[in-house]
């Protein structure tokens, strides 16, 4: 189950960094910082640039030779310093690199040094977590990041009566613009962290700002410690994380669920909703559950069998197997570039018999795939070239999409989001049969014409 | 008067020509906290190497800087496709306790076994050079044992810019070079600092091999291991990105008295003058006769459109920020032939010389900017009344979120540029984006009933009058 080589080949994870990002970029008036090389804040802006199709600004302290023998604290301030000056930020999330980890640099000292040295500063809350990329993948990154802001920035005072909602994997900002519109519609005085909604899709304006607009206001993330309990959605497999912090820290209870994708785990997800806040779950919902279970049935017989590969993210690639065995499809291979045993365990309950992987890459999974008849490949793009080896059609479904439009606006979670991942399982799988189907008549013109 | 003003240590980095303001600084570290839209060492080096087709590219370092670049150019292949896999060590925090040699070398076992390259380019990243690990003599000693080629480029991410990177990748290819032998048949070039991005080098080779030259090897783009060892053979080096391979042609006029010419194969004047480059370098009344020929015949071809193309852009304003100065050279001209005019012009690693060509090209009022970021840029769009920005993925949404259009002309682009059919793209292109009715969309919606009623009776409705947003 472990990685049987010692090369990885085509990587089915990215570095942790990237995952502090995600996070950042859903806090209000907040700008990233990598502290590292420039190279790190680059690459990372261009490959959320080719996914989100949004202008991705992230900031670095641009370490050089001198930096790296010398310490980066120079770099970091000035970096501060000029991040504060261009951006006016209301909040900067310091990340460190691998290069910054290696040589050392102490950074909430340095940041102390910088706010005594820089009065001015005063204003800005500089938060900062340590991501190298050697330690683990984008997605505990992106667990850390969210633990580091509440740590440093939950604060107790008056009860909010409101619930904490934290999302838990990276999804897309069609997804949490869901889980908002589910919450309003529920009634619920809540926190929602953190919220890329429009950050990482904003409208076209007359104006734009160099910070784009949205993302949880940094006083609700300093209430969190305050909320009457914490749910955090796709958070099933996950070693402790933010809402863990705020119930050791401030007795706030806590729950954790899968994202909300099938039948199951939606149920399960709208049961704890429920149960946190003493009412029913909207009529509205009910009728979307109907049209999924409609849905569903109308689907039955074409997914029948269908023998997939799902690949990815823990908590989306857990979710959509347990959607494919309520559909009764046959996930064969249940992957993740992550090296989480909980995922691992958890995808043999759901799934038993097919084959689990975790910290796998691309080369393994082809492997596997090679005398197990899939038909259906689903995960992110860097999966098409295996698709294209075994001529499997793909459904994109998380991070990263470069090679088709829509990765915005991709709704996946909810009773909705899963009618839409079935619809579009459907056809994807159509649209092969017929590409199929025309192939072999063309073939046996071809052959007859000889 | 300053241009544009946000960060301080910035303000000799921008001029506008004909404000008398000294030579442009350039060529130095980036400024902390300003967002660079330079990459690193590590980056130059992988987008010079990585277009050779059948070479295993491994990557000595934590899985990121290995994702991040994985089949994310867009070099195509005409055959093997080695190169559009990504290898990394994946070194893990033990490595970088201990040391990452052990691995490297039998990572570097493991895959020449089941891979079977014909070469093997070892990236060192950032924490690499921290950690020490010796790489020179790990790849010596993996070299000797598994009878290839394996190379080590040098390109730990903080020890400078991309030209570093390139530097690290010459080295690596001039390593190669000369180690096999090989007579051309007759005339013959190597052309340096192409990448065949989105197949450039189909709708470019074949001119010279119409006059009668072999090309024995194209650097990188579409490049075997084979063609690049035997590169030493050629006559003549044609150098079209400059900033990535005049080093590499340096070295190779030095050791093997191989002459090298500056060329480009953007834009119909470019390219024509690249074809005539080589007949003049070669003095063959014939060939020069079969230029002319060739010249003619694809002028006449892509005229018409070109000019139709002109017609919808003239009169429009371009600004341009490349990653090295050739390609902005080059389209400075490419403007001036469809009529547009330049206004910004900017690059990500000029050096003073090329800043000076700039300068001597563009016109008074034209702002020159080095290592811009993202605040200035948009500043400068909006200062400069840009209608168009060519640059990068990373550029193309900030202009998207300023109205303004785009052509994408970086590795990224899945268009093919190059020759006279890419210049008649190119062209298309650049009107299309132009001339999109999108940017005559009205951002803002005219409300009839919010006029007439007001909002106040807006509240007053239940929230079941009010029609759901559509979702997706």
């Amino acid at each position: 189950m472990i990685s049987r080589s010692l090369a990885t080949v085509n990587p089915c994870s990215m570095c942790m960094p990237m995952g502090s990002v995600l996070v950042f970029r859903g806090i209000e008036g907040c700008m990233p910082l990598f502290h590292g090389s420039q190279g790190c804040s680059t690459y990372m802006r261009l490959y959320l640039a080719h996914h989100f199709r949004e202008p991705i600004d992230i900031a670095s302290t641009a370490l050089s030779e001198r930096g790296a023998v010398y310490g980066g604290a120079e770099n970091l301030k000035q970096g501060l310093r000029n991040v504060i000056n261009g951006y006016h930020p209301k909040v900067i999330g310091i990340a460190t690199t691998c290069l910054a980890e290696t040589i050392g640099d102490d950074v909430p000292q340095i940041v102390r040094e910088f706010k005594a040295e820089n009065p001015s500063a005063r204003d800005v809350t500089i938060i900062s977590v340590s991501t190298p990329s050697y330690a683990a993948s984008h997605e505990v990154g992106y667990r850390v990041s969210l633990k580091g802001l509440v740590q440093s920035l939950a604060k107790r005072s008056e009860p909010n009566g409101r619930i904490n909602v934290l999302v838990g994997s990276i999804v897309s900002p069609a997804d949490v613009r869901f889980l908002r519109r589910l919450l309003d519609d529920w009634g619920l005085g809540y926190i929602l962290m953190p919220d890329i909604s429009e950050t990482l899709d904003a409208p076209l304006r007359s104006e734009s700002s160099a910070i784009p607009e949205g993302g949880t206001p940094l006083v609700d993330v300093m209430d969190t410690a305050n909320s009457m309990a914490t749910l955090t959605i796709g958070g099933s497999v996950q070693e402790p994380g933010a809402g863990d912090y705020l119930k050791d820290e401030f007795g706030v209870a806590h729950t954790a669920t899968p994202l909300p994708i099938g039948l199951e785990f939606n149920d399960r997800l709208m049961a704890s909703l429920e149960e946190l806040c003493g009412l029913p779950m909207p009529q509205r919902y009910e009728r979307e559950r109907g049209r999924l279970l409609d849905s569903m049935v109308d689907a039955h017989k074409l997914l029948a069998e269908v023998k997939t590969t799902v690949y990815g993210d823990t908590e989306m690639v857990l979710s959509i197997t347990r959607f494919m065995t309520e559909l009764g499809m046959r996930p064969q291979i249940v992957a993740t570039g992550a090296a989480n045993s909980a995922f691992a365990e958890k995808a043999s309950e759901i799934a038993p018999g097919c084959k689990v992987m975790i910290g796998a890459d691309f080369s393994e999974i082809a492997e596997e795939a090679s005398n197990r008849d899939i038909e259906l490949m689903v995960g992110p793009f860097t999966g098409r070239g295996l698709a294209k080896r075994f001529r499997v059609p793909l459904m994109r479904v998380g991070l990263p999409n470069h090679d088709r439009y829509g990765a915005s606006h991709q709704l996946l979670l909810g009773y909705e989001g899963s009618i839409y991942l079935l619809d579009s399982i459907c056809n994807i799988l159509l649209d092969s049969k017929e590409m199929e189907q025309h192939e072999r008549a063309r073939n046996k013109k071809e052959t007859a014409s000889i | 008067m300053s241009i544009v003003k946000i960060f301080e240590g910035r303000e000799g980095h921008i001029s506008c020509k004909g404000e008398d303001a000294g030579p442009l600084a350039c060529n130095s570290e980036s400024l902390a906290g300003a967002v660079s839209q330079r990459a690193c060492v590590y980056s130059g080096a992988r987008v010079v190497l990585n277009p050779i087709t059948d070479a295993l590219h491994l990557v000595h370092g934590p899985i990121g800087c290995a994702s991040y670049t994985w089949d994310i150019r867009g070099s195509t292949s005409s055959g093997p496709d080695l190169y559009r896999s990504s290898f990394s060590t994946d070194m893990k925090e033990l490595d970088v306790v201990f040391g990452g040699e052990k691995k490297l070398a039998a990572c570097l076992h493991e895959l020449a076994e089941e891979y079977h390259p014909p070469a093997i380019f070892v990236y060192s990243t950032c924490i690499v050079g921290i950690i020490g690990d010796d790489l020179t003599s790990v790849c010596r000693k993996a070299s000797r044992d598994l009878g290839i080629p394996v190379l080590p480029v040098k390109s730990e991410g903080f020890r400078g810019n991309k030209n570093e990177g390139y530097k690290a990748a010459c080295n690596a290819l001039a390593a190669l070079i000369g180690s096999a032998d090989y007579v051309p048949q007759g005339p013959s070039i190597n052309i340096l600092g192409e990448y065949n991005v989105a197949d450039d080098l189909s709708y470019v080779k074949p001119f010279f091999q119409e006059m009668g030259i072999e090309v024995v090897a194209t650097l990188t783009g579409d490049a075997r291991v084979r063609e690049i060892q035997r590169a030493h053979a050629a006559h003549l080096n044609l150098v079209q990105c400059s900033g990535s391979m005049t080093y590499l042609a340096k070295k190779m006029e030095e050791k093997y008295g191989t002459p090298y010419k500056r060329v480009s194969f953007f834009g119909v004047e470019d390219m024509s003058n690249a074809l005539r480059t080589a007949a003049d370098f070669f003095a063959l009344p014939q060939m020069r006769e079969r230029a002319e020929q060739v010249i003619h015949r694809e002028k006449s071809r892509v005229m018409p459109f070109l000019q139709a193309c002109r017609d919808s852009v003239a009169g429009r304003k371009a600004a341009i920020y490349m990653g090295g100065a050739a390609k902005a050279v080059s389209l400075v001209r490419a403007f001036q032939d469809l009529g547009m005019e330049v206004v910004i012009i900017g690059t990500q690693t000029g050096s003073r010389d090329d800043y000076q060509n700039i300068a001597y090209i563009v016109k008074d009022g034209t702002v020159i900017i080095d290592d811009a970021n993202p605040l200035e840029l948009s500043q400068l769009l909006v200062r400069q009344k840009a209608d168009l920005l060519v640059a990068g993925v990373k550029e193309r949404f900030l202009a998207y979120k300023m109205k303004i259009a785009f052509c994408d002309f970086n590795h990224d682009r899945t268009v093919n540029f190059e020759g006279y059919d890419g210049m008649m793209n190119f062209a298309r292109e650049v009107s299309v984006s132009i001339n999109s009715p999108v940017w005559q969309l009205p951002l803002n919606r005219e409300s009839g009933i919010s006029s007439r009623i007001g909002l106040e009776c807006l509240k007053e409705m239940s929230s079941d009058d009010i029609p759901e947003p559509c979702h997706s």
